[in-house]
């Protein structure tokens, strides 16, 4: 005759999307220090920490205009253990953790379809 | 006057929360301390992909991507600001526990099982299938890290204790060895007679609970004296005590969980919920609540106190069972006294 215990709701479970760590959290913006830490001294010069942001901002726009002029064309990736292969790049996944391209040209044969991963790549070229 | 019975536990029925993402088993789980944010969870997986979870609600936050094989082995430092990772791939990783970033791949020449932070978060603790353990510090991960040899097989579990001045091992030589950090030399060795399944250790009493066969058994950690033995049902692979030792939990190869009093050995509560051994079991940091990692790819956050108001559960009255009142304590001088004390009980309890 026992009465389950009521629950609000279930666990949240992960988001197909993301890998998560939402930088709009509480904790997060309390506590992430930025990968490139500022130049200035650690107590925090507003002037120069608004110019960093600034040169951050239009780094990071550069970047991500950058990737979408990349779409549908022929791009060199060069990679770890001296590799460098030519694909025509198709998108980024929203972390930037895998490049999806095809005409993927490898020592061993063209692969079609393939992700790489963006962690592998030191540097890519290609011409606007 | 009064001299009627009100318990909510009688009458209710414990609902586990069902944590899913990882697609294959959970083998390992750890708390972090109780932070400003609350307290969070961190699961192993053999997929590969551990994960961050708030420790109350079993609520998602992120997956450390990165390793390339089964993570075997997951901890969190007490503030939960890192994370680290044991894994097959023959690393042991650091990770930003709020950015969900890589900060360190520390390479191993074996597969790496058990990952361990010093309170000061500065160095790490690794062991694994090269049998021996390795400190690392995180201030300086260029350096060589520091090796302690000894077992004769893969190491399952390390573990710093005694204030971060010793060393707990347990590995598949049969063995738990105790290890000064300074010396880097065995002070002390237990041997059983089959593989221990695993090692917590609780630094507030200095306890270390350990599980074998159908045991629980528990020992002082600086001694390495037994305490006492616990035989569950059925073979246990993880147990936990809560924090304020009056109950213990264990989870094993019949796919329950077992809460039983620490005291008396009793066995108090058994719940079936999983669809597959337990691998792992821990009490929250606040001891309201245990979380189990199963081969059946979840985790499941069951109360300790069932019925009771916290996270995600909530205290509702029965409706249909009589609303008896149970009022106890010094004598009542009037109706009203005796109402304010039931209402401050059941106020506690939900």
């Amino acid at each position: 005759m026992a009465t389950p215990v009521s629950v609000l709701r279930l666990p949240k479970g992960p988001d197909s999307n993301s890998r998560g760590f939402d930088p709009k959290s509480p904790r997060f913006i309390a506590l992430c220090r930025t990968s490139i830490f500022t130049s200035a001294a650690s107590e925090v010069d507003s002037v120069e920490l608004q110019r960093e942001q600034q040169a951050r901002s239009v780094l990071r726009e550069t970047f991500l205009r950058c990737l979408l002029s990349m779409t549908n064309k022929k791009v060199q990736f060069h990679m770890y253990e001296k590799v460098k292969v030519e694909a025509t790049f198709g998108a980024s996944d929203i972390d930037v953790l895998n490049f999806q391209v095809s005409d993927l040209h490898t020592p061993i044969g063209v692969q079609k379809e393939a992700l790489i991963r963006s962690q592998d790549v030191i540097s890519f070229t290609f011409d606007v | 006057p009064f001299s009627a019975i009100y318990s909510p536990t009688m009458a209710m029925r414990q609902t586990p929360l069902t944590c899913s993402g990882h697609t294959r088993p959970v083998v390992d789980l750890a708390f972090s301390g109780i932070t400003p944010y609350g307290y969070f969870l961190i699961s192993a997986c053999k997929d590969g992909k551990p994960m961050l979870r708030q420790g109350d609600t079993g609520d998602w936050i992120g997956t450390f991507l990165g390793h390339k094989g089964a993570v075997w082995g997951a901890t969190l430092n007490t503030d939960a600001t890192k994370a680290a990772t044991a894994a097959a791939d023959f690393t042991a990783k650091v990770w930003d526990a709020v950015s969900g970033d890589e900060v360190l791949t520390l390479a191993h020449k074996h597969i790496v099982k058990t990952v361990s932070f010093t309170q000061d978060s500065n160095c790490l603790l690794t062991g694994g299938n090269d049998k021996l353990l390795r400190i690392y510090d995180l201030s300086n991960p260029e350096a060589a890290p520091q090796e302690i040899a000894g077992h004769s097989s893969a190491i399952k579990k390390a573990l710093w204790c005694n204030d971060d001045k010793q060393i707990l091992s347990a590995a598949e030589d049969k063995t738990i060895r105790l290890w000064d950090r300074s010396s880097m030399e065995e002070v002390k060795t237990l041997t059983f007679d089959t593989s221990v399944s695993s090692m917590e250790y609780m630094a507030d009493g200095e306890i270390l609970v350990i599980t074998y066969g159908k045991t629980i058994a528990f020992y002082n950690a600086l001694s390495l004296d037994l305490i006492k033995t616990v035989e569950a049902p059925a073979p246990i692979n993880s147990a936990s005590l809560h924090p304020e030792k009056d109950f213990f939990v264990a989870g094993g190869d019949d796919f329950k969980l077992y809460k039983f009093d620490y005291s008396t050995k009793e066995e108090l509560e058994s719940y079936k919920g999983h669809f597959g051994p337990v691998h792992c079991v821990r009490f929250s940091p606040d001891g309201e609540l245990y979380a189990s990692g199963s081969e059946d790819g979840t985790l499941r956050l069951w109360q300790t106190a069932v019925g009771k108001t916290y996270g995600l559960w909530k205290c509702v009255l029965p409706g249909n069972t009589p609303n008896l009142l149970l009022v106890t304590g010094p004598a009542i001088h009037s109706k009203n006294t005796g109402y304010i004390q039931f209402f401050k009980r059941l106020e506690s309890y939900c």
